[in-house]
C-alpha cells in the first residue's frame, strides 16, 4: 500500500506540477493584477500599483463595457437559441434515415472547418457587400428594392451582420456533438416507438430530447465558453477600430491590454485581468444556470 | 458534489486562461539566420567576430516593405558578413509580442514601428543614438522635420530614426477632377464644397473612407476650427459642446445632406471604400495616408498618379494647411543589444543611399535621405503637400486618443453623415458617452 502510495505521487507529481504551472498560477496572477494599475502584461510585479478595487469600478462606469456585456449577452443568448434549435434539427433529420446523410453532414460541417478570419471576408466581401454582394444582387433580382438597399454592415445593421455569419459557421459543431449524441440512442426504443405507432415528432418529444439532455449540456457549456472568448469575428467586423455594435469583453481587453490599433492610448493589463476575472466569474454563473436549468440524471442510456 | 466544483475550477481557469491567451505573442518562431549571400575576405572577419543581428521588423515578408527590405539585408549581410535574423512579425505580431519578448531577455537587436508607439510605449528599452547619429554624421542628410519629432517624441532625446515618412491627406482622381471642371485643388472649405458640387454635377461621388480611417476626417474638421487642442479637450475631457467641435458637426451634417458622401460610407469596412470605390474611379477623393498609392497600385494600375492636397482651411478656423499628420516609421535598437554598433551601422544601410531609394521605389514611399531626391513618379503631387507641412497633428488629430470613446465616436460621426442624427443629438449623445 505504501509502495502504492509512492507510485501514485510519483506518477501524478509532473502533471500536478504542470497544472499549477499553465492554470493555477496564471489564475492566481490574473486575480492579483486586477487590483493593481499594470502598464504591460509582463510588466515585472515591482512595477504595478496597487489601486484596490479601481479596476472593477472602472469597469461598472464604463459604458463602452456596458455595450461590449450586452453584445455578448445577445450573441449568448440569441446566438444559442438560433445555433441549438439549428443544430439540433439538423442532427435529427440526418439521423432519421435520409440518403445522402454524410453528405449533408459534411456540407453542413464545413464552415466550421473554414478560418474564421476566411470564413468572415467571404461574408464581408460577398454576400454583405452593397455593390456586389449576394443580398444585394438577390433582392434586386426580386424587385425588392428596400432590402437590396440595406446596408448591411453599417452602425444600425452590423451586429446584426456579425450575428448571423458567426452562428452560419457555428451550427455544423454543435450538429455534430448533438448527431453523436442520437447516433447513441439504442434503435430499439424507435422500432418499439414504431409498433405503438408513434410519428416523427412524438418519437422527438419522448426519446430523442430527454435522452439528448446531457449532450445538451455539453453543447451549451461549450458555446458559453466560445462566446465569452468570442474576438476574431468582431475584429474582422471592424478592422482597425473597436465599434459599439461588435464589440465584446475580450475585444476590450485587447484594446486594454495592447492599446488600440491606429492612435497610441494608454494601456493597462491590471484593467484586462479585471475583464478576465468578470468574465471568468460570468462562466461560472452560465455553468451554474445550465447545471440548474438542464436536468439530466433522470434518464440513463 | 465534488465533480461539479472540479468541474467549476476547471472552467474557470480555462476561460481565464483562454483570456489571457490573446495576450501571447503569436507570430511564428525565429527564422533561420539569412546565410550571407557573398563569402568574401570581409564577410569572414565580420563572420568570426561573432557580430550577428536580430530585427523584429513590422511589416509582413511579401508587402513591398518586406521584399526590399530582405534583399537590403541580404546585400548588407554579403557586404559585411554580419548575418542577420530578420523576423517578419507584422503590424499585431509587434504590437502584441515585442514588449513580451523584450521583458523575457529575446535577443532583438533591432525593431521598427510607428514613431509614437515605438518611443511611447517602448521608450525604457531604447538605446540613445544621440551619439552614433554625431559620429557618423547621419543627420546631414535626414529629414530635418522627421529628427525633431523624433527626438521630441524620445523625451528630447533622439531613441529612434525615421524612414517610410508619410502625411494624411486627401487624395484625389485626377480624370474625374478634370471631368468636373476643377482646375485647381480646394485650400479652403468653400473651394472643397464647390469641388463637391462640380463632383456630383458630373455624375461622380464626392467623398468616401473607410471604418478604420474616418475619424481622421472629423479630427482634421475640428482642429482646424479649434486646433489639435480642441480635439483632444472633447475626446479626453468629455468637452463636446465647444464651437470648434458644432461647427464640425454641422459640416459633416451638411455633406451628408447634400449627397457628397458615398452611399456606402457608414457600412464601409476596410478596404472596401479605398479598393472598390476609390480604386476603381466610382469616387472622387478619400482623406488617406500617403500609403494609399501603394495599397491600391494593383487595383489602379502601377503608373497612375493620384492628386493629393491639404485638408483645407475653415471660416474662422485657426489651423491652416501647414497642419497636418506626418507620420513615419522608426528603427530603433534595443539598449540591451549586444552589436549597438552593428545595429546602427544596418540601419545607415537600410535608410541611406541605394537602400533607402529601393525602398521608396519599391513602396512607393518618402526616402529618408534627403539626397534621394527623385521620389517615386506616382508620389508626385504628394511631395508639394509633405513639402509644404510644418506643424505636426497626431493621429486623427487626437480624436482616437480615448478607447473608450472611438467605438461612440465613430458611430455618432457616421450618424452624422447619413443624417440620422441631428448636431444636438451629437452633442448630447457624446456628452453622455463622456460622463
Amino acid at each position: 500500500m505504501h509502495r502504492n502510495k509512492q507510485l501514485i505521487i510519483k506518477f501524478l507529481t509532473p502533471a500536478l506540477i504542470m497544472f499549477v504551472l499553465v492554470f493555477i498560477y496564471p489564475l492566481l496572477r490574473t486575480l492579483v493584477m486586477s487590483f493593481f494599475q499594470v502598464e504591460n502584461i509582463t510588466s515585472s510585479a515591482g512595477t504595478w500599483h496597487f489601486t484596490g478595487i479601481e479596476n472593477y469600478r472602472r469597469l461598472l462606469s464604463t459604458k463602452l463595457f456596458h455595450s461590449a456585456l450586452i453584445n455578448l449577452f445577445k450573441i449568448w443568448f440569441f446566438g444559442g437559441v438560433v445555433v441549438m434549435t439549428l443544430a439540433l434539427l439538423f442532427a435529427v433529420i440526418l439521423n432519421s434515415g435520409i440518403k445522402g446523410k454524410n453528405f449533408y453532414r459534411n456540407m453542413i460541417y464545413m464552415p466550421y472547418t473554414i478560418s474564421a478570419v476566411a470564413m468572415a471576408s467571404m461574408w464581408l466581401q460577398y454576400v454583405y457587400n452593397t455593390k456586389y454582394g449576394l443580398l444585394t444582387t438577390m433582392f434586386s433580382k426580386l424587385g425588392m428594392e428596400k432590402l437590396a438597399a440595406i446596408a448591411w454592415t453599417d452602425p444600425t445593421h452590423k451586429f446584426w451582420a456579425m450575428f448571423i455569419a458567426y452562428c452560419f459557421g457555428m451550427v455544423g459543431y454543435h450538429m455534430v456533438i448533438f448527431s453523436s449524441g442520437i447516433e447513441k440512442i439504442p434503435s430499439e426504443y424507435y422500432d418499439a416507438s414504431l409498433i405503438d405507432g408513434c410519428g416523427a415528432i412524438k418519437k422527438f418529444c419522448h426519446i430523442t430530447w430527454p435522452l439528448l439532455r446531457g449532450v445538451l449540456k455539453t453543447n451549451l457549456t461549450m458555446w458559453s465558453i466560445t462566446s465569452v472568448g468570442f474576438f476574431v469575428w468582431a475584429q474582422m467586423f471592424t478592422s482597425e477600430l473597436a465599434e459599439t455594435s461588435t464589440i465584446t469583453p475580450v475585444v476590450y481587453l485587447y484594446i486594454q491590454i495592447f492599446g488600440a490599433a491606429n492612435a497610441v492610448t494608454d494601456r493597462n493589463a491590471g484593467l484586462g485581468a479585471a475583464i478576465g476575472v468578470v468574465t471568468g466569474v460570468l462562466v461560472i454563473l452560465t455553468f451554474l444556470l445550465i447545471n440548474a436549468a438542464v436536468k439530466d440524471d433522470d434518464f440513463e442510456l | 458534489m465534488k465533480t461539479r466544483t472540479l468541474a467549476l475550477i476547471l472552467a474557470l481557469t480555462l476561460v481565464l486562461s483562454l483570456s489571457l491567451a490573446g495576450c501571447g505573442d503569436s507570430a511564428p518562431a525565429s527564422q533561420p539566420a539569412v546565410a550571407p549571400a557573398d563569402s568574401g575576405a570581409e564577410a569572414a572577419v565580420a563572420a568570426a567576430s561573432g557580430a550577428s543581428l536580430v530585427y523584429w521588423s513590422m511589416w509582413e515578408a511579401t508587402e513591398p516593405q518586406g521584399v526590399v527590405l530582405q534583399e537590403a539585408i541580404n546585400a548588407f549581410t554579403a557586404e559585411t558578413g554580419i548575418p542577420v535574423d530578420v523576423q517578419f512579425k507584422g503590424r499585431q505580431g509587434i504590437r502584441q509580442g515585442l514588449q513580451a519578448a523584450l521583458d523575457a531577455g529575446t535577443v532583438i537587436d533591432i525593431f521598427d514601428e510607428g514613431v509614437d508607439r515605438v518611443n511611447m510605449n517602448w521608450g525604457s528599452y531604447l538605446l540613445d543614438l544621440e551619439a552614433y547619429v554625431k559620429d557618423s554624421g547621419y543627420e546631414a542628410t535626414a529629414i530635418a522635420p522627421f529628427m525633431d519629432a523624433c527626438r521630441e517624441a524620445g523625451g528630447g532625446t533622439l531613441k529612434s530614426i525615421p524612414y517610410q515618412g508619410s502625411i494624411f491627406a486627401w487624395f484625389y482622381n485626377p480624370d474625374i477632377f478634370e471631368k468636373a471642371g476643377i482646375a485647381a485643388v480646394p485650400t479652403t472649405w468653400d473651394e472643397f464644397l464647390d469641388c463637391c458640387a462640380k463632383i456630383k454635377a458630373a455624375g461622380y461621388i464626392p467623398i468616401t473612407s473607410d471604418d478604420a480611417y474616418f475619424l481622421s476626417n472629423f479630427g482634421y474638421h475640428v482642429a482646424r476650427y479649434g486646433g489639435q487642442e480642441a480635439v483632444l479637450d472633447a475626446v479626453e475631457n468629455g468637452n463636446w459642446d465647444t464651437e470648434p467641435v458644432r461647427k464640425a458637426v454641422e459640416d459633416f451634417y451638411e455633406l451628408g445632406k447634400n449627397g457628397y458622401f458615398s452611399p456606402n460610407l457608414t457600412s464601409n469596412v476596410w478596404p472596401n471604400g479605398q479598393n472598390v470605390e476609390f480604386a476603381l474611379g466610382d469616387v472622387a477623393m478619400y482623406l488617406n495616408g500617403s500609403w494609399l498609392p501603394n495599397e491600391i497600385r494593383g487595383l489602379a494600375g502601377d503608373d497612375y498618379v493620384w492628386g493629393c492636397f491639404s485638408y483645407p482651411t475653415v471660416p474662422g478656423g485657426v489651423d491652416d494647411t501647414s497642419y497636418a499628420n506626418t507620420s513615419f516609421q522608426v528603427f530603433a535598437i534595443n539598449k540591451s543589444s549586444q552589436y549597438p554598433d552593428e545595429a546602427f551601422k544596418l540601419i545607415e544601410w537600410l535608410t541611406k543611399g541605394e537602400w533607402d531609394l529601393k525602398l521608396s521605389q519599391g513602396s512607393l514611399g518618402v526616402p529618408a535621405d534627403t539626397t534621394n531626391t527623385e521620389w517615386p513618379a506616382q508620389m508626385a503631387n504628394v511631395k508639394p503637400v509633405l513639402e509644404g507641412t510644418a506643424n505636426r497633428y497626431i493621429w486623427a488629430a487626437g480624436a482616437e486618443n480615448n478607447a473608450d470613446i472611438t467605438p461612440v465616436l465613430l458611430e455618432n460621426v457616421l450618424n452624422i453623415c447619413s443624417n440620422k442624427i441631428t448636431p444636438d443629438e451629437f452633442i448630447s449623445n457624446m456628452l453622455a458617452a463622456s460622463k
